[in-house]
């Protein structure tokens, strides 16, 4: 029977499989061992040897005055200038910005004129500088269902004239199958004929592009002409292109090709870059000096330099100590300043940014020890912005200590809370557990109980009246002992119109109204709400009051009025949410549903507020006649949302390292730092935050605001960038000053509320259903 | 429909037989469906579009109106997944050599140090046997959670943690397939051995010539299961790795709660099952002889 | 026959006698040695550690006495693991084993019985977290499951957080498990020789008298391994009750391995360990008992 043939075949398949794969184990497993011995943790290299190596890149990040929403090249231009192509992620024009002091500070060159902004006829995918400051965009103009490339060249000083050059069709069948649909009249959108996938600028006046099929046109700038082109078109590999003086650098995942652009030919294969590619992976990013002779360029290791005909790559910064070799890190475009600093643009993966673009800085610091001696292990589940930039800034002071921050949570790793705190159990018991925790996340007060923070109180004793002592010591136990202590907090805010909202209304005369929360997600409501009622749930004895929750869901329940599918896709905050990696309390962000709000979506919008934007708040209000702010209404009174919940672990082996790094990180200088992840608990920092000092100077042009994007609505809610009138500012510090519980930090009940809450807004349980399906969840948790 | 088996059973319970068994057959095709269905739902899945599966299962995964539903088969089927998969998520390749490190690692493992003690605890007396062999079968069924600290913290102390050895040495040394194979050993005929003794037979010459090639039905059939253990193998990873690079396959869910990650949720599992399919139906023959050793005791 | 020394030397290892020492009685042990080594280091090294943490507290490492073991007994999560765990096990273990009889007998006598088996055996080879994918997909309050039983009027609901999530993962055990259970009897049907079959017929047995007076006895011994195996497989179903409903599934599902797993994370070695302890003495008495029924089986 030929199914007892099959299975004969099986079986030997399998012996062989076994024989084979049990020396791939074992040789695989053999390196594995031996690359672990050898490279160490720096910790244990630094201290080895008796004389310590001196020098070190620091890494920083760099700010412009506006957010990024995508960057597109960056260079140094012949002049020193640095100049940086992207859009701005306010309202996403695209925009070309300079830095004449190296990065520090930055102003806008210009915007790119109106033919390259999207107009809804088209859109840009890449663009490239030159060393002059001209720069080249490849804009994907749509008509009539297709794309058609066309190419703009821009001047330095913003002058835009059209490259006359027509790429041709892609190899292979796209073009075709592009006319069939012409001629039957249903050609859908997204017909290609082909797409300009990477772009260089090759000084002077020539630029490089590849398109959809892996073909490479040099072309001239001036009359369109191609002067060669390098045709990969088989090849399974995709293939990056960067420039090197008159070299053209061809990237895949395994090689690396060199050419020469004046003759068109393939030189020499460099044996050093070859190599560097089977052992660090794909280039890039590169930049590159002395007219092409040698080049600097990132891989997921760090940056090297190579000349070219040399035979090793040098490695200047290791990837392993900062940013550079984190998992989601692209690097978008790397820019040699000088000898001692370099500047690198990527995306991010892991960053909260917008878009995830990141710019970073590293700099030589000569007398930093080329491996710090102390290993200081900060950990937390979700990245956190504001460590990160304290982080850098803290080794930079402390030279001496390399702070390794590790976030548990990825986009990348399917890892849930529970298994990333596993992890974190076995090590600390091990003792090779972290320094310092954020414990944003985690079960704080089990932590506490167990014993496995340390008493921090003395931390926390001087300068009493310069901190929202409230809720910097929200967490200190019965006998005034801190164990874990909030630098930032989130204030759970609501804002609407007088007929659904006033301000210090409270839960029950609020959810009196009905359908003031229609067309919401069920799950954020339900969400938010938890913030500011959860808190008030706990009865003495640990255990839930069944009553509370119940009263919570009916009302809620009530508020939210009938579930209607259709009406919340068509929300902005659902169009967001759906944009890919958000943050924890992002979800619920008040910010959000400004839109939703002003266009009449929804009756109210509530959620958490973490960085004052008074031009929004104001011009939402204006819009809706009489809106107002105020704080949430919830059945518990004075709640905030702690974040950035800093603890030390008392198997912490240096622990005074770490609390040094905790008072940095609750210093003004740390405070200050603003990355959407809540207020600062600093006063000073607080207020600088808020009041919107940094608009003072400006002019008082309107800037537009488009928004709505689920809705695909043209909405424009103009607004005022202006600072906090002293009345807001007051406003928003005395509901600050006000708190006096943190929310409830237990995502089991968490979890288990907002699953069966959601069902009773979806009407799919009654909320007593619910309630029991809650209570018995959290029993046995409270139970264990 | 099976006059074959019919026959040879005596005439007089042909009619009465024929009744129950059409319906036993019924039944075990049913069930039979009901086994299949869940592997065909992964593979189908897998060819379908990310605007199919959209579709289909929306209501599950966006929380969109009514019921998901699933035809059997794709209607646009496609290769996308599988070329995102392969091409656009390079971790996927590292995933699957570790996978593959892990498995054969232990397997190999296995091979000698657990057909060894198989044979010592078949054909060989000591003291206490009976009580080794009692420790083997109780360690061999405690729950992983049980051991998990202390298991971690001899493995730090042998400096194996985050590092794939410490996933592969504990699992050469389970008790399981020495369980397996001590049956399979048992059943050979200690006569054999004895004239083999006689004739100036070594011990370990008696294991490789007479107990291994006798025996090997036991043994491809330990590792067998021993490959669906481990290729299969989520807490010990997920306790004793940290490294995102040394994760295995078993590990490597995508989330399939948004739209546009379950297509590959569906190829990956795909793609993670075939080989486990292939060493199970190529290692079912020695599982069944195996077993039927041990079973029909002397 | 040939007399040489060697061959005496091997003789006299074969039957030990008094004047040679301990050394000779535990050659047969050298086999054992590097497995019981590894078994040594990475289980019964840590088992000890577990043992002695049963004694102590969590983290301060302080003596307690039994205080451990007295908090666990009147912890009521604890208590409903046990009860889940006790009943899932009774319920399934021997479920399992009697449909699978009942499949194997019916397809050993089949031609198409090797198909139909592979079939059976797809599911083991599927991995957890697939299994758990179309769990999801399946038993989700808008899933498939609700759907077709939608046709038949039927109001679907959430499965997996009600009282359906027990039956569920009993099914889901069944399925994964049949296969595989069907493939070990079958092995022991084969095992029985066809003339006991003839000589009964020729005495005029019936089928089904057959079947209780010679298969049934004979399978007997296969009962003890497959008993084992289906019951170590019980645990496994563990991975995808906790990769569909998470740490805290509905109280119905709520297991053992759960509430070690939940103990765990908030540090709570002392009651694991204590726990540990005693199910392993449980496990213990359990193959005892089990060796005992087997050992009295075969005489």
């Amino acid at each position: 029977m030929k199914f007892r043939k099959l299975k004969r075949a099986a079986g030997i398949v399998l012996s062989m499989a076994l024989v084979l794969g049990s020396l791939a184990g074992c040789s695989g497993g053999g390196a594995q061992e031996s690359g672990d011995g050898g490279a160490g943790s720096p910790n244990q290299a630094g201290s080895g040897g008796g004389k310590q190596a001196m020098g070190r890149f620091l890494e920083e990040d760099v700010t412009l005055p506006i957010v990024l929403s995508t960057v597109y090249d960056m260079k140094k231009l012949e002049d020193g200038t640095i100049r940086i192509l992207g859009d701005n992620g306010d309202n996403g024009a695209r925009t070309i910005w300079d830095s004449k002091d190296s990065g520090v500070n930055w102003e806008k060159a210009f915007d790119v004129p109106a033919e390259i902004q999207d107009q809804g006829d088209g859109y840009v995918d890449h663009a490239a500088l030159s060393s002059d400051g001209q720069s080249i965009w490849a804009y994907n103009k749509i008509e009539d269902d297709a794309i058609t490339q066309i190419l703009y060249l821009v001047s330095k000083d913003g002058e835009v004239s059209q490259v006359p050059f027509e790429l041709p069709d892609a190899k292979g069948g796209s073009s075709k199958s592009f006319e069939d649909g012409e001629e039957t009249g249903d050609g859908g959108a997204g017909m290609v004929k082909n797409m300009v996938l990477d772009l260089c600028f090759l000084d002077p006046g020539q630029v490089l592009l590849k398109d959809i099929s892996d073909i490479i046109y040099q072309i001239n700038v001036g009359d369109g002409s191609v002067a060669h082109t390098y045709d990969f078109s088989g090849a399974e590999d995709t293939h990056q292109i960067y420039m090197a003086g008159n070299k053209l650098v061809v990237a895949t995942s395994t090689e690396v090709l060199v050419y020469d652009t004046e003759t068109g030919e393939q030189q020499q294969t460099e044996e050093a870059l070859q190599k560097s590619v089977s052992e660090s992976g794909m280039l890039t990013a590169v930049d590159t000096v002395d007219a092409g002779e040698s080049i600097y360029c990132l891989t997921g290791n760090g940056l090297y330099h190579y000349k070219f005909g040399g035979s090793v790559m040098e490695q200047l910064i290791d990837g392993t100590m900062n940013t550079l070799g984190a998992p989601a890190f692209y690097p978008i475009a790397l820019t040699m300043l000088d000898e001692e600093n370099y500047m690198v643009a990527a995306t991010d993966l892991n960053s909260d940014a917008l878009g995830g673009i990141t710019l970073l800085r590293y700099t030589w610091s000569a007398d930093t020890p080329a491996k710090p001696d102390k290993e200081l292990k900060v950990y937390s589940l979700y990245n956190n912005r504001e460590l990160r930039q304290s982080v850098s800034k803290f080794q930079k002071e402390h030279t001496d200590v390399y702070v390794n921050y590790q976030v548990a949570m990825s986009e990348e790793n399917g890892m849930t809370v529970s298994d990333a705190l596993k992890t974190l159990t076995t090590e600390i018991m091990a003792g090779k557990g972290p320094d310092l925790m954020l414990l944003d996340g985690m079960p704080i007060k089990t932590y506490m109980e167990k014993g496995i923070l340390k008493d921090i109180t003395s931390l926390f004793q001087e300068d009493s009246g310069s901190y929202f002592e409230n809720i910097r010591k929200a967490y200190q136990d019965s006998e005034g002992k801190v164990y874990a202590a909030p630098a930032r907090f989130f204030i759970p805010m609501a804002q609407g119109g007088g007929a659904y909202y006033t301000p210090e209304e409270d839960f029950a005369s609020f959810t009196s109204k009905q359908g003031v929360l229609a067309n919401m997600q069920p799950e954020t409501v339900v969400e938010k709400f938890w913030y500011s009622c959860g808190a008030s749930w706990q009865k003495e004895d640990n255990t839930l009051d069944a009553e509370k929750v119940t009263e919570f869901l009916s009302q809620l329940k009530n508020a939210y009025g009938e579930y209607n599918g259709s009406a919340i896709e068509d929300t902005t905050a659902v169009a967001i949410s759906e944009g890919g990696a958000v943050n924890e309390l992002q979800k619920v962000s008040l910010s959000w549903g400004d839109f939703d709000l002003a266009f009449g979506r929804v009756n109210v919008n509530v959620g958490l507020y973490g960085r004052m934007d008074y031009g929004m708040l104001d011009a939402v209000n204006k819009k809706l006649g009489q809106g107002d702010y105020g704080l949430m209404p919830g059945q518990a009174e004075g709640v905030f949302v702690p974040a950035m919940v800093i603890g030390v672990s008392s198997k912490s082996a240096q622990p005074e390292t770490a609390e040094a790094f905790v008072k940095y990180l609750f210093s003004p200088q740390a405070q200050k730092v603003s990355q959407l992840g809540g207020f600062p608990v600093e006063k000073e920092s607080f207020r600088s935050m808020v009041d919107g000092h940094e608009y003072d100077n400006r002019d008082s042009d309107m800037r537009l605001m488009a928004g709505g994007s689920a809705a695909g609505s043209d909405e424009m809610l103009s607004y005022e960038m202006v600072p906090t009138p002293e009345e807001d500012i007051q406003k928003i510090t005395k509901m600050v000053e006000s708190f006096s519980v943190p929310a409830l930090q237990d995502d089991v009940i968490k979890e288990s509320v907002v699953e069966q809450g959601a069902k009773v807004l979806k009407g799919e349980l009654s909320p007593e259903e619910a309630t029991d399906a809650i209570m018995q969840k959290v029993n046995i948790y409270l139970a264990e | 429909m099976d006059i074959e088996v019919l026959k040879e059973w005596p005439t007089k319970w042909l009619r009465r037989a024929h009744v129950g068994k059409a319906a036993l057959w019924g039944i075990l095709a049913a069930l039979g469906l009901a086994a299949l269905y869940p592997v065909f739902f992964l593979i189908s899945g897998s060819f379908m579009g990310k605007d199919e599966l959209g579709e289909y299962l929306g209501a599950v995964i966006s929380g969109s109106h009514g019921y998901a539903h699933f035809p059997l088969l794709p209607a646009y089927p496609t290769l996308r997944h599988y070329v995102e998969v392969f091409l656009d998520s390079p971790g996927f390749f590292v995933m699957f050599w570790n996978s593959v490190k892990i498995t054969f690692g232990v397997l190999a493992g296995q091979l000698v140090v657990g057909t060894m003690a198989a044979w010592g605890f078949a054909k060989h007396e000591f003291p206490w046997k009976k009580g080794f062999f009692l420790l083997y079968l109780i360690l061999m069924l405690l729950p992983f959670q049980v051991l998990m600290l202390s298991n971690y913290l001899v493995l730090d102390k042998l400096a194996l943690t985050d590092n794939l050895w410490g996933i592969i040495l504990p699992g050469i040394f389970s008790t399981f397939p020495v369980f397996i194979m001590y049956r399979f050993f048992r059943e050979l005929p200690d006569s054999l051995l004895e004239s083999a003794r006689l004739d100036g037979a070594r011990e370990w010459q008696l294991f490789f010539y007479i107990g291994l090639p006798i025996g090997s039905s036991g043994v491809i059939a330990a590792m067998a299961l021993g490959f669906l253990e481990y290729w299969s193998l989520i807490e010990q990873p997920l306790t004793f790795l940290k490294e995102r690079r040394l994760f295995p396959l078993s590990i490597f869910l995508p989330d399939i709660t948004s739209v546009s990650q379950s297509g590959m949720a569906f190829a990956a599992s795909a793609i993670t099952f075939v080989p486990a399919l292939l060493v199970f139906l190529g290692g079912q023959d020695y599982l069944e002889q195996g077993i039927m050793a041990g079973a029909v005791k002397e | 026959m040939h007399g040489s020394g060697k061959d005496y030397r091997e003789k006299l290892k074969k039957a030990p006698s008094k004047d040679h020492g301990n050394g000779k009685r535990w050659r047969g042990a050298l086999w054992i040695l590097p497995s019981f080594l590894g078994v040594l280091v990475f289980y019964l090294l840590p088992y000890a550690d577990v043992a002695r943490r049963s004694f102590f507290g969590a983290v301060d490492n302080q003596f307690v006495g039994l205080a451990n073991y007295q908090a666990i007994l009147g912890n009521t999560a604890f208590r409903l693991a046990v009860k889940n765990t006790v009943k899932f096990t009774l319920i399934c273990v021997p479920t399992l084993v009697l449909l699978a009889l009942a499949c194997a007998v019916v397809l050993y006598q089949s031609k198409y019985g090797g198909v139909i088996k592979s079939a059976f055996l797809m599911p083991m080879a599927l991995p957890a977290v697939s299994v758990a994918l179309v769990w999801r997909l399946l038993f989700h309050s808008q899933g498939l499951f609700n759907y077709w039983i939608s046709h038949f009027g039927m109001e679907g609901r959430d499965w997996m957080n009600g009282q359906g999530a027990f039956w569920i993962l009993v099914g889901s055990y069944i399925w994964k498990n049949l296969g595989y259970d069907i493939v070990l009897w079958m092995a022991g049907l084969s095992g029985i020789s066809e003339n006991i079959y003839e000589a009964a017929k020729v005495d005029g047995a019936g089928e089904w008298k057959c079947f209780l007076k010679i298969t049934l006895p004979n399978l007997k011994p296969s009962l003890y391994t497959i008993t084992v195996l289906s019951f170590l497989n019980s645990f496994k179903v563990f991975r995808e009750a906790y990769l569909v409903a998470g740490d805290y599934p509905h109280e119905g599902i709520y297991m053992m391995q759960h509430l070690f797993n939940n103990w765990f994370r908030a540090f709570s070695f002392d009651k694991m360990a204590a726990a540990a302890v005693l199910e392993s003495g449980v496990l213990l008495v359990l193959i005892l008992l089990l060796q005992k029924a087997w050992d009295s089986g075969v005489e």
